[in-house]
């Protein structure tokens, strides 16, 4: 289906002062009509290579050939009256505006007056909502239709200003397991139309799923370039990690200890008196991890807030370790749980805040060394001695402690928050998502801290959307539908199929069997 | 009836340099600017419409000496804000103060008076009698026969609204404010819709501003805004920037306005009756705030 050569990079290098080298001699070709998949692990320079070509970034050496010819576009714009769009991780629409209105905003048929020919412009784009079958209604607020749908908006308001290169980086980062089938439907059809479609990612099976070709990045350097048909799972993960990686289960079979956490008939709502949790029951034992799964939306994160104590619950128990925090304060809960939010730069830690600050949070109240002054001061000298313990023994690469939070890459950042929780030697861990936007590498490097708090007879919590994470480390999968918790299955007799029948709203045939 | 025409008639010209200075607030106020510049920009433009009046006899050039003067207001925040990026609230405050500063050295240097300067030789604007209207009794005693500048603040709410809602000019505006990222994203420079919004911004202040010198009065006193400029600010984020919203919070402004007048009369200190529109101004803040906890 390949058309010949459409784009040429060549020997394209980029140096971030002072020195960080983001691409070495980069050389790839793209071909008329294909998907092919830019992969790599976080900071390989994918993203760095596209946006160089697009005219976000400066190149330092190097050539870009486009239909046979010489170009360089210095703006975005220039890209696109060229042909070529990218569809950035952050969606940049106007919520406010019609799905109509963000499509042509910049680019709008107007009648006398310089009044915007609405009629005209709402036809052109449901003309390109049929040509291309994406399924949306034109007059929608962007505000209220799902992240989906805004991607699908960018998409066409890209297509809308014909262009025949797609760009994508990372467009299934901020969509939900049951989103992205139809996405990757869509891509295909556009392709299947002539247009050409590069795809950012850095998860293995959708690469897998949906490209024709396939470039590995490493380092600012390209591995190599192959047919998607060719490689396994496995061939890529080592061409990006430069390793071997292993997506089996290692966990070994041990013995569960007592019950260290115990939730019982946890019941909430919402402002608007919706049940969002009802009647959980939740127990976790030493030495076991257990995971909870379902479709986003089902109660996961109200639970997570619920133990934490951050949303009120209407009714319920919880317990760990034998002492009653149902009513409980944050802080007295946080002696006992280490907590690892889904939001890393919201919840997890203050991205404006310095490593130093981030990586004492909690700890500055609850351990004595930090405090001078009877409390009212922080000892400055500890502190950084603790933030170097982390640092070790987590392996987080980091410039100096007082560098600010978000200059370190999401892996570190993760593994900081990470090494703050779980110093904090608590009895029972949460982690709600703790591996989501993580490279395979830093992922591998998750489930393996998670395996060794189980063998250290911790009892573990974690939230998951995604399965494989599950069934690699956990010891029972409890399935929320609904605000409920519709089944309670041992991983090692259950399968992936099982657990996405109860997922979807399948009810309980297999529920007595399994006792939970 | 007599009470009636009067009231309304207070009530329009208070309403009118508020109206004015709100509709050019509303401009930046879309364009997603904090622009709090419309005090000092009304001020000088008030200065600069006496200036061009007596200086060169014409209250149309005078309007236009308004428009310029405030257009420089506009030029500076444009450089600092815009250019430099410097913080909107702290450029706004400047802007103000300097406003106030510079009048007032002004009026001393040029016209060697202190407090305020009227002279015979100020034109002012003419008041307008409306075609056909004006010969129905009670009708046209109500809505013929005022300050010119009153009917082009109607003109100019209407044509805002217009401008906002239904032309790409608009679009691009809001979208400034909404999402800037997102503007320049679409091919649309967010900044260059900013200098736009502050320019017709701008105008609309010196119009207000003339109207304070050269319309219902003809002198320039110092800080002859009064607060005016703050108040406008207050009913733009009041009505989210809706130019008919605009318009109804003005007159109720006018109305509180005029009623101080009246009441100056009696036997209420001036200075309690001079509260009036701030006292207003807090009361419909507070029920704005009940309403939309209402909502929420």
């Amino acid at each position: 289906m390949a058309g010949g050569v459409l784009i040429d990079l060549q020997h394209i290098t980029k140096v971030f002062p002072p020195d960080t080298v983001a691409l070495a001699d980069v050389s790839v070709s793209f071909e008329a009509g294909e998907i092919h998949a830019l992969v790599g692990e976080n900071g390989a320079g994918k993203s760095t290579l596209m946006k160089v070509f697009y005219g976000l970034e400066r190149r330092d050496a190097g050539t870009i050939f486009f239909r046979g010819a010489k170009v360089e576009f210095r703006t975005p714009r220039e890209a696109i009256s060229a042909g070529i769009g990218m569809v950035h991780q952050e969606i940049l629409l106007i919520p406010e505006y019609t799905v109509w209105q963000n499509i042509v905003l910049g680019a709008e048929p107007v009648r006398a007056f310089g009044t915007v020919d609405a009629h005209k412009a709402r036809e052109a784009v449901r003309q390109k909502i049929e040509e291309f079958q994406f399924n949306l209604d034109p007059d929608a607020l962007v505000g209220d239709i799902s992240v989906a749908a805004r991607q699908k908006v960018e998409i066409l308001k890209l297509l809308y200003r014909n262009v025949s290169v797609l760009i994508l980086d990372e467009p299934t980062a901020v969509l939900t397991p049951q989103e992205i089938p139809q996405l990757f439907a869509e891509l295909a059809r556009l392709r299947d139309k002539g247009h050409t479609i590069i795809f950012i990612s850095h998860r293995l099976d959708e690469v897998l799923t949906l490209s024709d070709r396939v470039t590995v990045m490493r380092r600012g350097k390209v591995v190599g370039t192959s047919a998607a048909s060719e490689l396994t799972k496995e061939d890529l993960a080592r061409q990006m990690v430069g390793r071997e990686v292993l997506f089996t289960s290692r966990r070994q079979p041990q013995e569960p200890g007592e019950i260290i956490f115990h939730a019982r008939r946890l019941n909430c709502s919402d402002i608007e008196h919706r049940i969002r949790l009802h009647d959980v029951t939740v127990d976790v034992r030493a030495g076991e991890i257990v995971g909870v799964a379902g479709v986003e939306g089902n109660g996961q994160f109200e639970l997570v807030n619920a133990i934490m104590g951050l949303a009120p619950m209407t009714s319920g128990t919880l317990e760990v370790k034998g002492k009653d925090i149902t009513h409980a304060d944050i802080l007295t809960r946080r002696m006992l749980i280490a907590f690892v939010p889904q939001d890393r730069g919201k919840m997890g830690a203050s991205v404006t805040a310095s490593i130093l600050e981030d990586a004492i949070m909690t700890h500055h109240i609850l351990d004595p060394r930090f405090r001078t002054w009877r409390g009212l001061g922080l000892d400055y000298r500890h502190a950084a001695e603790f933030v170097d313990q982390i640092r070790d023994q987590f392996t987080v690469s980091m410039g100096h402690s007082s560098d600010p939070f978000s200059s370190l890459s999401g892996g570190n950042q993760q593994k900081v928050i990470l090494g703050r929780e779980l110093l904090l030697e608590t009895p029972f861990v949460l982690m709600d998502q703790p591996t989501r936007g993580l490279d395979v590498g830093s992922i591998e490097y998750v489930h393996q801290l998670l395996l060794d708090l189980r063998s250290r007879k911790r009892a573990v919590l974690l939230v998951s959307a995604d399965l494989d994470e599950l069934f690699i480390v956990a010891d029972r999968i409890v399935v929320m539908c609904q605000g409920e918790v519709v089944a309670d299955l041992a991983t090692d007799t259950t399968s992936r199929e099982e657990v996405g029948y109860y997922m979807l709203g399948g009810k309980e045939a297999a529920h007595a069997e399994t006792g939970s | 009836m007599n009470v009636l025409f009067g009231l309304v008639s207070a009530m329009l010209v208070g309403a009118t340099p508020i109206l004015l200075a709100a509709i050019g607030g509303t401009f930046t106020f879309y364009a997603g600017i904090f622009n709090i510049a419309m005090e000092g920009m009304m001020l000088v433009g008030a200065f600069c419409a006496v200036l061009g009046s007596f200086f060169l006899h014409s209250w149309v050039l005078g309007i236009l000496c308004a428009i310029g003067g405030a257009l420089i207001m506009a030029g500076i925040f444009v450089v600092f804000a815009v250019r430099l990026h410097t913080d909107e609230f702290l450029t706004g405050i400047a802007l103000n103060l300097f406003a106030v500063g510079l009048t007032t050295f002004l009026l001393r240097d040029i016209f060697h008076v202190k407090g305020a300067f009227t002279d015979a030789g100020i034109r002012a604007i003419p008041a307008v009698r409306l075609p056909l209207i004006d010969g129905i009794r009670v009708l046209g005693r109500l809505l013929s026969g005022y300050n010119l500048i009153i009917y082009v603040a109607v003109l100019v709410t209407a044509l805002s609204a217009f401008i906002i809602f239904r032309t790409r000019f608009g679009l691009r505006l809001r979208g400034a404010g909404y999402n800037a990222a997102c503007l320049n994203s679409s091919g649309v420079q967010a900044s260059t819709i900013r200098v736009w919004s502050l320019i017709v911004c701008a105008v609309c202040c010196g119009l207000a501003g003339a109207y304070l010198s050269l319309g219902s009065v003809r002198l320039f006193s110092e800080n002859m805004s009064a607060g005016r400029g703050w108040i406008s600010l207050a009913a733009v984020i009041l009505v989210s920037g809706n130019p008919w919203g605009i318009g109804v919070i003005s007159l109720l402004f006018g109305f509180f306005d005029g009623l101080t007048v009246f009441l100056q009369g009696g036997r209420i200190p001036t200075q309690f009756t001079a509260m009036i529109p701030y006292i207003a101004t807090l009361v419909s803040l507070y029920l704005y705030s009940v309403r939309k906890r209402r909502r929420a």
